[in-house]
This record gives structure tokens, C-alpha cells and sequence, in this order.
């Protein structure tokens, strides 16, 4: 059976790992550039400096980082390639697995032998899941290297995309992709439908619980600070941030997405504080964020990862259980 | 008594609210070389999928050599399956559909039963499946289910697409192994002229019923047509338990029936039927043949 997966695999093998070869291509070299940038340009020692405390004195890096940004900024589009891997996994490696046996009316040849269908599918799974798995788990490590400047220049890990491809997640995107690719082989019977229907699951699948689900993992925290405080949030601590705002004295929130800075630093702290409070009163006023630390990142990972498992699981054995009515 | 290779009581299966074979009742002796026959749609593929295992019946049960074709290991290793347009991995050659088969069968197997029948065709082992023709494929096809060293082989058309000398090549084929190994045989086809020849057991399936199974000798003895005077439908005749089909001209009745005795053989002229008469006039009484069924 191990034989005959690899013999029947092989060619997707082969191309995978040319695929995952030429994203490597493009992805070392930039990687490479943008993190000697990081350091060369004396960023990554500031931010060092800086810490990830919540509340920070802002100071130097800003400019520093804005340059990194201007720079490297639009690379994280590549994020997005990244993002799409996985459901690759399903479509070309999971659906065809049933579906093309059935089209081709193979299965009847392969399901009259020694051995039961149920072993057939569940060593195909696991064989064709543990090569991805591999796969999967260098993706993740490739990509969290590649982010890692980008990241820690503000983006943070928590953020949609960046927390995507790094971590555990993908290990549980990629083999959810496969379990959905195979059942909707078994649903569809036909390769080219299979691709297709496990393509469209897996994006409401995952934008369902991207959108809807991972916001409420852990509640949120907030963070306050008053407007004349010495130090402020730190753009660089990698919060994943769903609102902020500044709130009066009465808790409004008087100005949404805005931060107000009246400290110290800027001089005349008091008459900066009477004109905002003319503006926004009445006072004190407060900025304000609700927010996801990043040291939940682990945490988050391992909730999204284990709901991505537990789909797995429960797909694989719906898959097991049509294989049995095929004919 | 011979042991019964394949044995099927009241079996039935239902896609939605058809059903594709219902109340099939039919025991096949060890032995013979059963030919499958009925029209496009009665019900064939439905019996031998639910024969080998790949179909879960919905009423009753079937048994291979006693055994439970879906749960039994062993009723799988004794099984061998040639299925519909004989499905290979076109990109495999010859040799490795072997390796694979050896990976497949721990419970029996034998490379050089396949390998020797292919090198007697002077069929190529290296080359990929599907460059060869569609008759080469079959004997390929052929080559792995007796590799198995099946005690029941079943095969679902495997002539049907192929041309007459391959078909021809497949049936001396296939005739050659049974001899040589004893196997049981149970050969669908629509192709009734193919399995005359060989087959010395005979199955009709009709609108998903089970219209006939008996050994073909049997049924040409019991069988025949009368050719007397204008008899009624519906008339009793002495000696005849079954009026299978009936032809009137102004004076004479032609009857193809099933005798239970001897007939009256001053009032009528008794004369032999074939097999292909006797299946014809069976699928002419249960329904109104339509011009595919009278063809097939």
C-alpha cells in the first residue's frame, strides 16, 4: 500500500517540492536583504532597546522604521501567496485522491484486492498527510523567518495574514485541506468538481473562523492611558489591536482610530490639555485601545490550530464512511 | 453436493426508489463457468459489485464461498474481479500493476501466473498501460485477477468494447486459465454469442429479476419449441409447465416452452432451441422488449 501511494504520488511529489523550491527562491534572497536591512540600518538594535512593554517613552525608532517600512512594506503582499499553500494542498493532493479513481473506475480494480478499502484511504491519508504535514511544518518555519523583520516592525505575529503562515496553524490548514479535498472526492466523484468544491469550503472554512471565531478566543484587553501620560502605547509590542479611540470623562468615545499625545515632551502640557478638553471634554480624557496581547500568540495558535485538527478528524472519518458506498 | 461458490438470498439493492436488483435469488455450484446475461440495465453490474464486495446490499445477503464478500478478508482473497472497460492505472506498466497487485494480496499471490500469461501474449511488461490497446489492456486486466489465484472470478463485460478478435483472444484466454486452475467463473456480457460457447451455466437477469439460473444444459433439455395446430393463449398444453413465448399464424401455434413431461408428439412437432432462442423468449415475456433488449 506504502508502495503504491508513492508510486501513484510521486509525480505530485516531484512537483510540490520544484514549487516549494522556486518560492524558496524568491522568498531567501528577499528574506535575506530585508534582514540585513533590519539590522544594518541599526532598527533591529533600537527596537531591542525599546522592548515590547505595552507603555513606552516612543522615541528614536520611529524614523527608523518608517524608512524599513517605505521599503520592504509592500513585500508582505507575499504574505498572501503564502496564505493560499495550504488550500493548494487540498485541491491538488487531496481531491483527486478519490475523485480520480472513481472517474477513471479504478477504485474497482484497487478496492477488489487483499486488502479493505478502509485501510486503502486511511494509508492514503496518512501517508499523503504526513508528507504534508513535513511540508507544512518547514512552510511555517520558512515563513514566520521571512516575516520576522516585517513583523517586529509593527506588524505584529497576531495580525490576519502574518499569523497565518507561521506557527502551528498551517500544519491544521494544510491537513483540514486534504481531509476536505478527499471528502469532497468522495461528495463530487469527479476531479475537476472535487477542486473545486474543496476550494470554495476551505476559504468559508477559513474565513468563517478567521472572521468570526479567533476574535473571541480570549477576550479582549484594554488598555488606557491618560492624554498628558509621559509614555505611550507601543506601536511595537505586536498587539493585535480591534479598536482604539480617545473617551472623555463621561467614557464617549470622542475620537475613534485617533491617539492624543499632550505629554510632557511636547512642551506646553497644560494648554494642549484645556484646548482638547474645549474640543472633546469634558475631561479627564483618555486614549484608549481594545486589543489582543502578543503573548497570546501561542495560545492563539494552538485554539486555531486544534479547531483546524478537530475538523480534520471529523472529515476524515465522513470520508471513510462514503468511501465504504462507493461502488 | 458440490460447495456453492456464490450464493445470493433475496438479495436486493435500491439507488433512491429504483431498484437495480431486487429479490435475487441464485446459488452458482463451484465449478462452473456461469454466463451473466440480460439486457442493458438489469441489473449485471448491480449483482457482481454486490458479489465482490463493492456494493452494500440493501435486502438480504450475499455469500462467496460462504463468506461475507464485505467483511471477510478471506472472502476477498478468494475473490477475482475484472470490472467494466477493465480500469488500469494508465501511467503503470504491466510489471509494476503486478508489483502493486503482490503489495495488495498478502493473503495470496503469484507474480509468475501474471507474468507468464503476459509473456505468452508477447504483451510487453515495461511498457505504460495505456499505450496498449484496448484488448492488450483486458489481458492485462485478465493476467492480475488470476493472479490472485481466485477461487470465484467475476467479470463485468469484459469484451463488450473490444474488437472481435480480441474478444475472441480474451474468451480462449480466459477459457485456458479456468481449465488450468478450476476456477468458478461468472462472466457478464450482452454478448450472448460469446459465452454459448463456453459457458456451461446460465443466469438471466430481466427489469432487475432474476428470470433463469440454471446449468445451460438443463435448460436446453427442458426447453423447446412446438410448432401444432391454433392453440389458444392461455390453453393448457399436456406436458408443458410453461408457455415462455407464443407466435400464432391463422393455423398454427409456434410455443417455445418449458417442459415438464413428455408432449403430445402427433399433435406437435417438437424442435430444439438454442440458448440465444430460449433467452430471447425469456426476455420477451416479462415486459414488452424494447428494440435494445430484443437486440442485446
Amino acid at each position: 500500500m506504502i508502495w503504491l501511494t508513492w508510486r501513484q504520488h510521486r509525480k505530485q511529489a516531484l512537483w510540490t517540492a520544484a514549487a516549494l523550491l522556486a518560492l524558496a527562491a524568491v522568498l531567501v534572497p528577499t528574506g535575506l536583504a530585508m534582514r540585513s536591512t533590519f539590522q544594518d540600518s541599526g532598527l533591529g538594535a533600537c527596537l531591542r532597546a525599546l522592548g515590547h512593554a505595552e507603555l513606552v517613552d516612543n522615541g528614536g525608532c520611529e524614523a527608523l522604521s518608517q524608512r524599513f517600512g517605505n521599503k520592504y512594506d509592500s513585500t508582505a503582499f507575499l504574505a498572501v501567496l503564502l496564505v493560499l499553500l495550504p488550500v493548494l494542498a487540498g485541491v491538488f493532493l487531496g481531491a483527486p485522491l478519490v475523485a480520480r479513481e472513481v472517474e477513471n473506475g479504478t477504485h474497482r480494480l484497487v478496492w477488489t484486492q487483499g486488502i479493505s478499502r478502509r485501510r486503502w484511504i486511511l494509508t492514503k491519508f496518512g501517508l499523503v498527510g504526513a508528507v504534508t504535514l513535513v511540508l507544512s511544518v518547514g512552510y511555517a518555519l520558512g515563513a514566520a523567518w521571512w516575516l520576522e523583520p516585517l513583523a517586529d516592525n509593527g506588524l505584529g505575529r497576531l495580525r490576519y495574514l502574518v499569523f497565518d503562515v507561521q506557527g502551528i496553524a498551517p500544519i491544521g490548514y494544510t491537513l483540514f485541506a486534504v481531509a476536505l479535498g478527499i471528502l469532497a472526492g468522495t461528495v463530487a466523484r469527479r476531479v475537476l468538481p472535487a477542486m473545486g468544491i474543496s476550494l470554495t469550503a476551505f476559504i468559508a472554512v477559513r474565513a468563517l473562523v478567521e472572521l468570526f471565531a479567533r476574535p473571541y478566543f480570549l477576550p479582549a484587553k484594554t488598555l488606557t492611558y491618560a492624554i498628558d501620560s509621559p509614555l505611550m502605547a507601543n506601536r511595537f509590542a505586536g498587539s493585535w489591536i480591534y479598536q482604539e479611540g480617545v473617551r472623555n470623562g463621561t467614557g464617549a468615545l470622542v475620537l475613534p482610530d485617533g491617539r492624543i499625545g499632550c505629554g510632557p515632551e511636547g512642551g506646553d502640557s497644560a494648554g494642549c490639555l484645556a484646548r482638547i478638553a474645549q474640543d472633546y471634554g469634558p475631561a479627564p480624557l483618555t486614549n484608549w485601545q481594545e486589543y489582543q496581547p502578543a503573548d497570546r500568540f501561542w495560545t492563539f495558535q494552538a485554539i486555531e490550530t486544534g479547531i483546524f485538527l478537530a475538523l480534520t478528524v471529523l472529515l476524515v472519518t465522513v470520508a471513510v464512511r462514503r468511501v465504504r458506498r462507493i461502488s | 453436493m458440490t460447495e456453492s461458490a456464490l450464493n445470493t438470498e433475496a438479495l436486493g439493492k435500491r439507488y433512491g426508489q429504483t431498484w437495480a436488483l431486487r429479490d435475487c435469488s441464485l446459488e452458482l455450484p463451484a465449478g462452473r463457468i456461469a454466463a451473466l446475461v440480460g439486457p442493458n440495465g438489469a441489473g449485471k453490474s448491480t449483482l457482481l459489485h454486490l458479489a465482490v464486495g463493492l456494493l452494500r446490499p440493501d435486502t438480504g445477503q450475499v455469500r462467496v464461498f460462504g463468506r461475507d464478500p464485505r467483511e471477510d478478508p478471506d472472502a476477498r482473497a478468494d475473490l477475482g474481479f475484472v470490472a467494466q472497460d477493465t480500469p488500469l492505472y494508465p501511467d503503470f506498466t504491466a510489471a509494476e500493476l503486478i508489483t502493486m497487485g503482490r503489495r495488495l494480496n498478502p493473503r495470496g499471490w503469484d507474480d509468475s501466473i501474471a507474468r507468464d500469461r503476459l509473456a505468452r501474449l508477447g504483451l510487453p511488461l515495461d511498457k505504460r498501460v495505456g499505450r496498449l490497446s484496448g484488448g492488450q489492456r483486458a489481458q492485462v486486466a485478465l493476467a492480475l485477477a488470476l493472479a490472485k489465484r481466485p477461487r470465484l472470478l467475476l467479470l463485468d463485460e469484459p469484451v463488450a468494447a473490444l474488437d472481435p478478435l480480441a474478444r475472441h483472444e480474451f474468451m480462449q484466454a480466459l477459457m485456458g486459465a479456468v481449465g488450468e486452475y478450476g476456477t468458478t467463473v461468472l462472466l457478464s456480457s450482452h454478448l450472448l454469442n460469446d459465452l454459448e460457447r463456453v459457458c456451461d451455466h446460465l443466469v438471466l437477469l430481466h427489469t432487475s429479476q432474476v428470470r433463469l439460473s440454471a446449468p445451460v444444459d438443463d435448460l436446453l433439455a427442458s426447453h423447446c419449441r412446438l410448432v401444432g395446430p391454433r392453440t389458444p393463449d392461455g390453453a393448457a398444453v399436456p406436458g408443458v409447465a410453461e408457455v415462455v413465448r407464443a407466435s400464432h399464424t391463422e393455423r398454427q401455434s409456434t410455443l417455445l416452452v418449458r417442459t415438464d413431461g413428455p408432449v403430445d408428439e402427433n399433435r406437435w412437432t417438437v424442435h430444439q432451441v438454442t440458448l440465444e432462442d430460449l433467452v430471447l423468449a425469456h426476455l420477451g415475456t416479462s415486459a414488452r422488449p424494447t428494440a435494445s433488449e430484443v437486440a442485446a
